[in-house]
């Protein structure tokens, strides 16, 4: 027992001796310090708010991305990427996706929220051909230019020619007040 | 210690001035106003101008100021007064960056609400030449 206890003893003297010389109870100090300091600041940074609403994540869905009847597709007036060789995020080979796109909100059956979704049109090939939809939920005639989906937004792109259109989630709509 | 309450008394002034802008909703009529052309980060693309470490440059004059206003996609758009003098505030914010003026005066849902009575019309022209003037009364300076 006694030599059990003596193992006990230097195991432990030697590893306290070994942790003191490895830090220092200023760094120590300072450690816990910046971080209670650290810590209490970040709540008055406006910049974690503003990324905070600016990741909508990645929201449960359901649905197929190539039926028109897919969530994000609520406003849409074009054919599906998703169809075409792309997909609702992303443009098929060969085309340009358009800086400048029209947005609106959709409602997300699956969580029951509704999401900011940016249509943007892929450009420089000639018309899909596949899966068009057109369902203009909150479509604006061509008198509110940015509410509508009636002209073509392939604008800032090397072609102006329409090959399809995505949806992509950009944000949450604000529902307070 | 007078160093110390100078910066309690700033962080406390920041965080009264924040609470007046809902940053989430002042970004999501940007979203649905704005950023379709002007881009998520404020960018533009070709012909739809910068906001991006430029904006600020329009607040060194009153006349600049106005303009921000009486732009077509300020003056008509579908946003009331209160939702547009946020949205700009939370512009000039969130993307003057090396632009930015200081001190920067928020826009006031009254002074938005008078302004954007005179939407401009030949707004290429009036940018160009109030760009110009802005140049000069900074070279003056």
């Amino acid at each position: 027992m006694k030599l059990i206890d003596g193992l006990f003893d230097k195991l432990f003297e030697q590893q306290t001796r070994q942790l003191a010389q490895r830090s220092s109870r200023r760094g120590m100090l300072k450690t816990l310090g910046g971080l209670l300091v650290g810590a209490g600041s970040i709540p008055l940074l406006p910049v974690a708010r503003a990324a905070a609403a600016e990741s909508p994540g990645h929201p449960v869905e359901e649905g197929d991305p190539s039926s028109c009847d897919y969530w994000r597709y609520c406003a849409i007036d074009g054919f599906l990427c998703s169809c075409c060789g792309g997909s609702e995020n992303t443009c098929p080979p060969g085309t340009e996706m358009s800086p400048v796109t029209w947005i609106g909100t959709c409602r997300n059956p699956a969580d029951g929220r509704n999401y900011v979704i940016s249509y943007n049109d892929c450009c420089g090939k000639s018309s899909c051909g596949a899966c068009l939809c057109q369902r203009d939920e909150g479509d604006r005639p061509p008198y509110r230019p940015d509410k509508t989906n009636d002209i073509n937004w392939c604008l800032g792109t090397a072609s102006a020619t329409y090959h399809c259109s995505t949806a992509i989630v950009v944000g949450v709509a604000f529902e307070g007040k | 210690m007078k160093t110390v309450l100078t910066i309690l008394a700033l962080l406390l002034a920041t965080s009264l001035e924040a609470a007046e802008l809902n940053p989430q909703r002042a970004q999501f009529n940007y979203q649905m106003s704005c950023q379709g052309c002007h881009a998520p980060d404020g960018s533009g693309a070709n012909a739809v101008p910068r906001m991006r470490d430029y904006v600020g440059n329009f607040l060194s004059t009153q006349a600049g100021r106005e303009y921000l206003v009486r732009v077509p996609g300020s003056a008509v758009s579908a946003l009331d007064d209160a939702e547009l003098a946020e949205v700009l505030n939370w512009i000039v914010l969130e993307f003057a960056g090396s632009s930015a003026v200081q001190p920067f005066e928020h826009y006031s849902p009254q002074e938005v609400g008078r302004l954007r009575q005179q939407p401009l019309n030949e707004v290429v022209q009036y940018r160009a030449q109030l760009l110009a003037d802005i140049a000069s009364a900074n070279l003056r300076e």
